[in-house]
């Protein structure tokens, strides 16, 4: 099964269980994933100012995730392609910093509920400081695929091992 | 039938030429690629453009980064849009994806280019520093997005 059977899945699994449609903004994403079978709230705490969290989150939320991918697959009976956008999008005040995920199919998978403006809401990260030299991470996140792209927000929040995610993953 | 053989013969359509590597060498190009897996394969490129003055492109070629060191001739004085390209195609699967990271550029004269373009565990990273031939350490480029230069050419 590949990621997006799994993000179809995902999709339809938190459309299903709350018999609501998908959410439409990232507060809405934040209440929706507690209860959606395939979607996890994440908390930890990195040794690193919140500044360089926030900055790391806008630097690298633009450089990598403004992307689109296209991906094929071939068997003997099929050729598919499926072409997908993803927006970042990263809001700082003075005492929190979001990264929002977006991913839009321009080709390749039908939408199955209303599409929020930029695409379906994938993840949400919000980083916090404890204190001068630490933050708090709340990552809203698919429990089933996406790994490469939530081990790199994770890397940009600890700061180690900084790169971009290979989004065709 | 006929659809999935002509979509599997499209892709092949696409007109890629090697980039006429012929000027004095500013660029060095480092690169380490590693899939991680027997069942997959990762390919690296750049892709050079020529930016002209309303920041169309020129593709002017692709140079092909099998080696770990290859060096790239630029011309000073001239903004290039370098699209350095990670191809990943996977087996018995049969699933290809291409990622990219661009930036513009303006070499400046004397300057020399360090390139590291690396892909470890599906994640790539592209630092490009800019150093003088006597120095070892230079000053980190950032990325420069096409959408700067167009904000640029709307202001003029």
């Amino acid at each position: 099964m590949n990621r997006y059977c799994v993000f179809i899945m995902s999709l339809s699994v938190l459309v299903l269980s709350g018999c609501v449609s998908h959410p439409q903004t990232a507060e809405e994403f934040r209440k929706a994933v507690p209860s959606a079978f395939s979607a996890k709230v994440e908390t930890f705490e990195v040794d690193r100012p919140f500044s360089q969290v926030s900055s790391t989150f806008q630097k690298m939320g633009s450089n990598c995730l403004a992307k689109t991918i296209k991906t094929t697959s071939q068997t003997n009976m099929s050729y598919q392609v499926i072409v997908t956008t993803y927006k970042p999008t990263v809001v700082v005040t003075g005492k929190k910093a979001e990264l929002h995920v977006q991913m839009h199919h321009d080709q390749g998978v039908v939408n199955v509920s209303k599409e929020p403006y930029g695409g379906y809401y994938l993840l949400v990260a919000d980083a916090q400081p404890i204190s001068k030299t630490r933050t708090r991470i709340e990552l809203y996140r698919p429990s089933m695929g996406h790994g490469v792209l939530i081990q790199a927000v994770k890397n940009w929040a600890t700061g180690e091992n900084i790169g971009c995610p290979d989004l065709t993953k | 039938m006929l659809s999935i053989w002509t979509a599997g013969l499209l892709p092949g359509c696409s007109e890629t030429r090697t980039y006429p590597n012929t000027l004095d060498k500013n660029l060095h190009v480092h690169t380490a690629t590693d899939s991680g897996s027997w069942f997959s394969r990762v390919r690296a490129a750049v892709d050079i453009h020529h930016v002209r003055e309303d920041c169309a492109l020129d593709y002017e070629g692709t140079v092909q980064l099998a080696d770990r060191r290859i060096d790239i001739g630029l011309p000073a004085h001239r903004w290039k849009y370098l699209v350095f390209v990670f191809a990943s195609s996977s087996f018995p699967a049969n699933r290809n994806g291409t990622i990219t990271y661009e930036t513009l550029l303006k070499a400046r004269p004397n300057y020399h280019y360090q390139v590291v373009v690396q892909y470890k565990d599906d994640m790539y990273h592209v630092g490009i520093r800019e150093t003088l031939p006597t120095q070892s350490t230079g000053r980190e480029i950032e990325p420069l997005q096409l959408s700067a230069c167009r904000s640029s050419a709307g202001r003029k």
